[in-house]
């Protein structure tokens, strides 16, 4: 199987959904002559030209909703924000007109619409351009959220977001886009709403999404223990079948995320966890999320307020003491 | 590049601009919209009283005073085309063929509403019509995005967008023109200027003046100032900008209007005195047109009030049937927040 890196992985969905369907476009900053901020683009607009690749000035707020209109009127556009911490300046056009039309209008009009972009903390880019977007956005009914950690589901996930009839945001990581993973030449989907258990276990199920997970997985490989390893893969709707099925089984869970820890997906998959496993619990679920501070400049203290790996063990040694 | 206003004309007396337009637009037409007009007045007025009578909830925004405006912009643009509006909706949706059972269904919260009940007085839908929007100035991307579509997917569509004097101060309407003539998109903005955004006078509110005029020629597009009390005025404009429209050049259109009401039912308007309302009510929509076709013959005063009375039997029987109409059923709550594949 080719080893190819995630903005390749990227690119060949949108490439190949663009060959399927000519209603799909893509549009954002630099999508087309620069060839993409993080190159997931790359030669786009020289195959499908300008009136399908689109760049767009610095207006988030009139493209995305562009966009939306676009898509309630018989498109398939794909928003690149150059990164999701932008998507706040068009946030009222995702949230009060893309989340909330199909129902709104009395499932008269369906927004089929993807919002994609790197996520969270890029290297030492400080307090603004460091949010992790998915606990805000996946709070909205009517969005969908998917965090890709790997190359191979990058690309199914993206696919399976273009096909699908709501707007669906794919949280990528600006740090992952040169990560190389195998992925098959053949066509494939990965389905919307499925986590998956990457490794099986029996002491203790950690929980992660995106580029966290990949941190979990590290740590899991250092470790002496038999833990079973779960990725979101995406976050809205959460796959809490899968998560039950693990905990009953290994009575003990950590969910490391590099969001913030108050209200974020940690806090939901714990409560719903609480909710449907609380008699199979041994100890109380553990989280490890980016802590109660803006994102600092400073090398060594970015690294100390994400999940880290010290963080990360001791929080496993915790739960299972 | 700034254009005329377009009520009168330059080399025409008003008389004589009147006859033009009249005989352009058909005495059949004309009647036809005094009778839209007097219908959307008794839906707003029953809608209005419904509410108060505790039938209706949330907030409801009354056209009254508006009229000719979008009954004149829907006849001469035609109903296949993308619509978008504020959440001062109700008329607009009538206008695109949705029947006033349906419309006054929704408002009552009823299953045979336009929306299921589920979008209310603010959220009204039609076929071609993308929806009353609820914040101020967020659907103009919208609109723009319909046209981006109508233009993708070659069709002799344009996008029609109704904005009020205050989306004119929202960021979303520099970024909607400034993409919509960067992109020449077939999209026309309407700002119809009542005056007033909420309690709130225009010129409180905006720097400018003659808002479509003065930036209009900032985004190289043309900008027009239009008297949205006239529906022939309103007619003739938009009949001939759309041309313009469908040849990809965007269009930014004011129409200075009067609000009769408050800027929703809960608002007394104690900012505007007594007689300040009575002159703007003189200046009704309806009374114009009225006068217009009885000078010309075409209706009798004993004809308009026949109109009157029908339109009047129209509500009535739409407030029946949303009276009777069923609830949504709370089994259907979580249904329809996504849609299937």
């Amino acid at each position: 199987m080719p080893l190819i890196e995630m903005r390749e992985a990227l690119r060949q969905a949108i490439d190949e959904e663009m060959e399927r369907d000519s209603k799909v476009f893509i549009l954002g900053e630099e999508v087309g002559e620069y060839n993409g901020a993080y190159k997931v683009t790359k030669g786009l607009l020289d195959k499908w030209g300008p009136g399908r690749v689109l760049d767009t000035p610095i207006a988030e707020l009139g493209f995305a909703g562009l966009a939306i209109g676009a898509a309630m009127t018989g498109l398939r556009p794909i928003v690149e924000f150059m990164s999701f911490n932008f998507s706040f300046v068009g946030a009222d056009q995702i949230i009060s007109n893309a989340a909330k039309m199909y129902y709104m209008s009395g499932e008269r009009f369906s927004v089929p619409i993807v919002f994609r972009g790197p996520n969270g903390a890029a290297a030492q880019v400080s307090s603004q351009h460091s949010h992790c977007v998915e606990a805000i956005y996946a709070h909205f009914p009517g969005l969908i959220v998917v965090a890709p950690s790997n190359a191979y589901d990058g690309k199914g996930l993206l696919k399976s977001a273009i096909r699908c009839n709501n707007p669906v945001l794919v949280l990528e990581s600006e740090l992952d886009y040169g990560t190389k993973g195998e992925v098959p030449e053949k066509e494939y989907l990965v389905p919307l709403g499925k986590a998956k258990v990457v490794q099986e276990g029996n002491d203790l199920t950690l929980i992660s999404h995106g580029r966290a997970f990949n941190l979990c997985k590290k740590v899991v490989e250092e470790l002496d223990l038999s833990i079973e390893l779960i990725d979101l893969r995406t976050i809205k709707p959460l796959d809490i079948p899968t998560l039950i099925k693990s905990v009953q089984k290994t009575h003990r869970c950590v969910i490391v995320e590099e969001g913030h820890s108050f209200a974020g997906v940690a806090s939901e998959v714990g409560f719903q966890l609480a909710e449907f496993c609380f008699d199979y619990l041994d100890a109380p679920i553990g989280r490890v999320c980016q802590r109660e501070t803006p994102m600092p400049y400073n090398r060594g203290l970015e690294l100390e307020t994400l999940p880290n790996a010290r963080r990360i063990k001791e929080k496993i040694y915790e739960v299972l003491r | 590049m700034t254009e005329q206003f377009f009520s009168t004309h330059p080399n025409l007396s008003r008389k004589e601009f009147v006859a033009k337009a009249l005989e352009e637009i058909g005495a059949d037409q004309a009647l036809e919209a005094l009778r839209q007009m007097y219908l959307i007045r008794h839906l707003e007025t029953r809608g209005e009283a419904a509410y108060q009578h505790g039938k209706i909830g949330g907030f409801y925004h009354a056209y009254s005073g508006q009229e000719a405006i979008q009954v004149a912009a829907v006849q001469a643009i035609g109903v296949d085309n993308w619509w978008t509006t504020t959440y001062r909706c109700h008329a607009l949706a009538l206008l695109l063929g949705e029947s006033p059972d349906a419309i006054m269904a929704e408002l009552y919260g009823k299953v045979t509403g336009v929306a299921k009940g589920r979008g209310g007085s603010m959220h009204l839908y039609a076929k071609t019509m993308l929806g009353g929007f609820g914040i101020v100035g967020g659907h103009l991307p919208i609109a723009t995005g319909a046209a981006f579509s109508a233009k993708y997917l070659k069709e002799k569509r344009i996008s029609v967008c109704f904005l009020g004097d205050g989306a004119v101060a929202q960021g979303a309407f520099h970024e909607s023109l400034n993409l919509a003539a960067l992109w020449e998109l077939p999209v026309l903005f309407v700002i119809e200027n009542n005056q007033w955004g909420m309690g709130t006078h225009v010129q409180r509110a905006i720097a400018f003046d003659r808002m479509a005029e003065s930036q209009a020629p900032s985004y190289g597009i043309k900008g027009y100032t239009l008297n949205g009390m006239d529906y022939f005025g309103c007619y003739t404009a938009f009949k001939e900008i759309a041309k313009e429209v469908h040849q990809n050049k965007p269009v930014l259109v004011e129409c200075i209007c009067e609000r009769f009401k408050g800027h929703s039912i809960s608002d007394p308007g104690l900012y505007r005195s007594k007689s300040e309302l009575e002159e703007a009510q003189k200046k009704d929509p309806i009374l114009l047109l009225s006068q217009v076709l009885k000078d010309a013959k075409i209706v009798t005063d004993a004809e308009i009030a026949e109109i009157d009375h029908q339109a009047k039997a129209v509500v009535m029987e739409a407030l029946k049937f949303a009276d009777e109409s069923k609830e949504p059923s709370l089994a259907t709550l979580e249904e329809g927040v996504y849609a299937p594949d």
